[in-house]
């Protein structure tokens, strides 16, 4: 499930996690995140899991790291499906 | 406009400060291909190759008083010289020549440091007093003009460019890993800054004294962005642009060889343009850069001025293949690693210029630093009240932001909010406004294999300049543009060195310390700055076109990795041979592979801007590693400036070798 997830992340900053490079790194303070990237970042993650970000969920953090991204997509794909269930 | 070098107390026999002065010369003979002249003693020597613009008969270097005491070396033009002029004549100095550099000469025999601040223009200056046996140097308050100094040896050099190292004996070019980091960080060098040990850049606004064992530089104008005095009215204000712009324009339109100007397309070199037609006595040459590529091409605008001004307009079109082939030349001259490919076409742009007989252009460079024209500054605004806007206001305001940029669509509102909100305080102390910028820095930073802070040195240059703190968030915003991205970028790697390789002088109306001193008294007083250059644009409204006055901010760029993905040049072996890489010791070659391969497997659309950044970075470094640290694969491309003054002073001077020797004159 969150494969995609560390893949594109990956490709798109030129990194590798792993233990010299963590998943729970934040990656705003490591440098690997950059403005645009992030913004790419966002439209993938709605893309690929199909959901849409709402503003007041971008004031928390929850782009900063691989972690928080899976926590954050499990989080909102879990109640995409109580929803429609 | 010329280019100077020289050294004092080398330690080499005196036999040989001739050959080397000369070797300096020689080096940086595009800068002054008209002529070259030297002076020379037992301790120091220095000298000029010389693009005569004004008094071309009469103003050869190196110049001295009439006692002979003091010499001059100069590069550059003080605008305002007639006037500085007739004020010294009327304290009793009695001139020579019609020359500014006569002037600068006088100015300093007769005020010492205290005529730096009434200078108004761009240059760099050497004054050797022989009778105290010290060498002065001095740089404009801009940064308009370069120069290089070292003390890497035992001696003491310096130079408009630093291949006129090359010539002195024993001195090898090393590149400054901790400068290299944080170049690539910022995207240009902090004003001390040159990317090699032992060299370095004497900052804007400073000068230095240069005495046995002892080298001292000061500071005789800090950048201040307090104005002078205030501006009631909105109408006042626009009157106040217009009559700056127009007096900057006027000064700089003095000279005694025939000045074009560049057209970039945007609003900023339309003025400059329009004011000169208001001057110029017969038809003036406007020169243009124009791109196959549609994103990145304004010649449409630019013919429209042109035609409107009724100007003979040259264009000239640069292909993708015309950046991969200049590349290394320009980089060359331009000597300091670079995030974009933006100067390359300015290189070729300089040539056309010279080929069609003009040595003298006006730009429009400082009206987006003086009248807030870029995003950065409504991105620090919308930053700073980030926390506390109601939603709506940051919607208005994002949107206003970004209309132009092809790559944020209108479902990028949540995503955009959550980076602000990353970046809605201050991590870095001194430097909110450019946080954004440097998160993106970071990520070229990582071609480096270092674990030190790569904003060390500028948070360092914050800290230490007085009055930094008290600024407004966007007054720091400009202070660091001033000192960055101008000085380090637009007015040397994409100005100064560019036009100068071709024997082109640029001169800048917007960097008239009066114009900036104006803006700084209407900027934010009569409007939220979220319409950039409002005012300069109202200044002007009715006297250019309407598609060139609305013309929203289009940075000129050039093709960046696109370019060299088109059609890999040779040289490109140096980034994708594991073998080339390895030998720059400093870098990560694996992400340094990683990048290159996909930058030139990717088309411009999948290219981000921080990829192409970082992959002009490498390239640059590679290719000055090549160049400067190996001696390697530097462009053939020679230019002779003939040895017309030599002054000889030499105690065993009839012996030597001086080309020509002209004997002393005192």
């Amino acid at each position: 499930m969150h494969q995609p997830i560390r893949a594109f992340i990956e490709e798109q900053f030129l990194i590798e996690f792993g233990d010299d490079f963590p998943e729970d790194t934040d990656l705003f303070r490591a440098g690997v995140m950059d403005s645009f990237g992030y913004v790419r970042l966002c439209r993938f993650l709605e893309q690929t899991y199909q959901f849409k970000f709402a503003e007041e969920e971008m004031t928390s953090n929850i782009l900063v790291s691989l972690t928080r991204m899976e926590q954050f997509v499990d989080h909102k794909v879990s109640r995409g499906r109580a929803a429609s269930g | 406009m010329c280019g100077i070098a020289g050294f004092f107390q080398l330690p080499q026999h005196p036999g040989e400060h001739a050959a080397t002065v000369r070797g300096m010369l020689s080096a940086i003979a595009h800068r002054g291909p008209d002529s070259t002249g030297y002076y020379v003693d037992d301790h120091c020597a220095f000298g000029t190759t010389r693009l005569s613009i004004i008094d071309i008969n009469s103003g050869a270097q190196p110049l001295s008083d009439e006692t002979g005491r003091y010499w001059i070396c100069y590069n550059g033009e003080v605008y305002n010289y007639l006037e500085l002029r007739a004020e010294l004549e009327a304290k009793g100095r009695v001139f020579q020549t019609r020359s500014d550099t006569e002037v600068v000469l006088q100015a300093w025999i007769h005020w010492g440091e205290a005529c730096l601040r009434k200078f108004n223009g761009g240059y760099a200056f050497a004054i050797y007093d022989r009778a105290a046996a010290e060498l002065i140097l001095v740089r404009d308050r801009f940064g308009k003009r370069p120069l290089f100094y070292t003390t890497g040896g035992p001696g003491f050099a310096f130079a408009s460019e630093m291949k006129a190292f090359f010539a002195l004996p024993d001195f090898h070019f090393e590149q400054d890993v901790d400068q290299v980091q944080s170049i690539l960080a910022q995207w240009t060098p902090l004003p001390h800054q040159s990317g090699f040990r032992h060299i370095r850049n004497l900052p804007m606004g400073c000068w230095m004294r240069v005495t046995t064992g002892k080298v001292e530089e000061r500071t005789y104008e800090a950048l201040t962005l307090e104005p002078s005095s205030t501006v009631a009215s909105e109408a006042g204000a626009l009157d106040l642009i217009r009559e700056r712009l127009a007096d900057s324009v006027a000064l700089r339109l003095r000279s005694d060889v025939e000045v074009g100007v560049y057209l970039s397309g945007g609003v900023d070199s339309a003025i400059v343009a329009l004011l000169t037609c208001d001057r110029a006595k017969g038809r003036v040459r406007t020169f243009s850069v124009e791109f196959d590529d549609a994103k990145l091409d304004e010649s449409k605008e630019q013919r429209l001025m042109a035609e409107y001004l009724g100007t003979q307009h040259l264009g000239v079109r640069v292909s993708h293949g015309d950046i991969a082939t200049q590349f290394p030349a320009a980089i060359f001259h331009a000597e300091i690693p670079a995030f974009r490919s933006a100067f390359v076409p300015m290189y070729l742009l300089a040539e056309s210029t010279r080929q069609a007989g003009i040595k003298v252009v006006l730009s429009g460079e400082g009206a987006d630093e003086a009248f807030l024209g870029y995003d950065l500054y409504k991105e620090t605004i919308l930053r700073a009240e980030w926390n506390t806007a109601p939603e709506q206001v940051r919607r208005a305001r994002l949107a206003q932001l970004y209309p132009h940029l092809g790559h944020y669509q209108p479902q990028d509102i949540a995503a955009i909010t959550g980076l602000y909100h990353q970046f809605a305080e201050e991590k870095i102390p001194g430097l909110f406004s450019h946080e954004l910028r440097l998160q993106n820095g970071r990520f070229s930073a990582r071609l480096i294999r270092s674990q030190d802070d790569p904003f060390r040195a500028m948070r360092e240059m914050v800290r230490a300049t007085d009055g930094y703190a008290a600024l407004t968030a966007v007054q720091k915003a400009q202070w660091l543009e001033y000192k960055t991205l101008l000085a380090g970028y637009l007015l040397s790697t994409q100005g100064e060195r560019m036009t100068m390789a071709h024997g082109v002088e640029n001169r800048c109306p917007f960097l008239d310390p009066a114009v900036v001193d104006a803006a700084c008294a209407v900027n934010l007083r009569f409007d939220d700055g979220f319409t950039e250059k409002r005012l300069l644009r109202q200044a002007f409204r009715e006297r250019l076109p309407e598609a060139i006055v609305n013309k929203r901010k289009f940075p000129y760029r050039a093709p960046d990795g696109a370019a060299f993905a088109a059609a890999p040049p040779d040289y490109l072996e140096l980034l994708l041979s594991e073998a080339e890489l390895s030998q720059i010791p400093y870098l990560d070659s694996r992400f340094a592979r990683s990048l290159t391969k996909k930058v030139l497997a990717n088309g411009a659309s999948e290219t981000s801007t921080k990829e192409n950044q970082t992959f002009l970075f490498l390239l640059s470094l590679a290719l000055l590693h090549r160049m400067f640290v190996k001696r390697e694969g530097m462009p053939r491309r020679r230019v002779h400036s003939p040895v017309e003054r030599v002054i000889d002073l030499r105690s065993g001077a009839a012996g030597y070798d001086s080309q020509g020797n002209f004997a002393s004159v005192t």
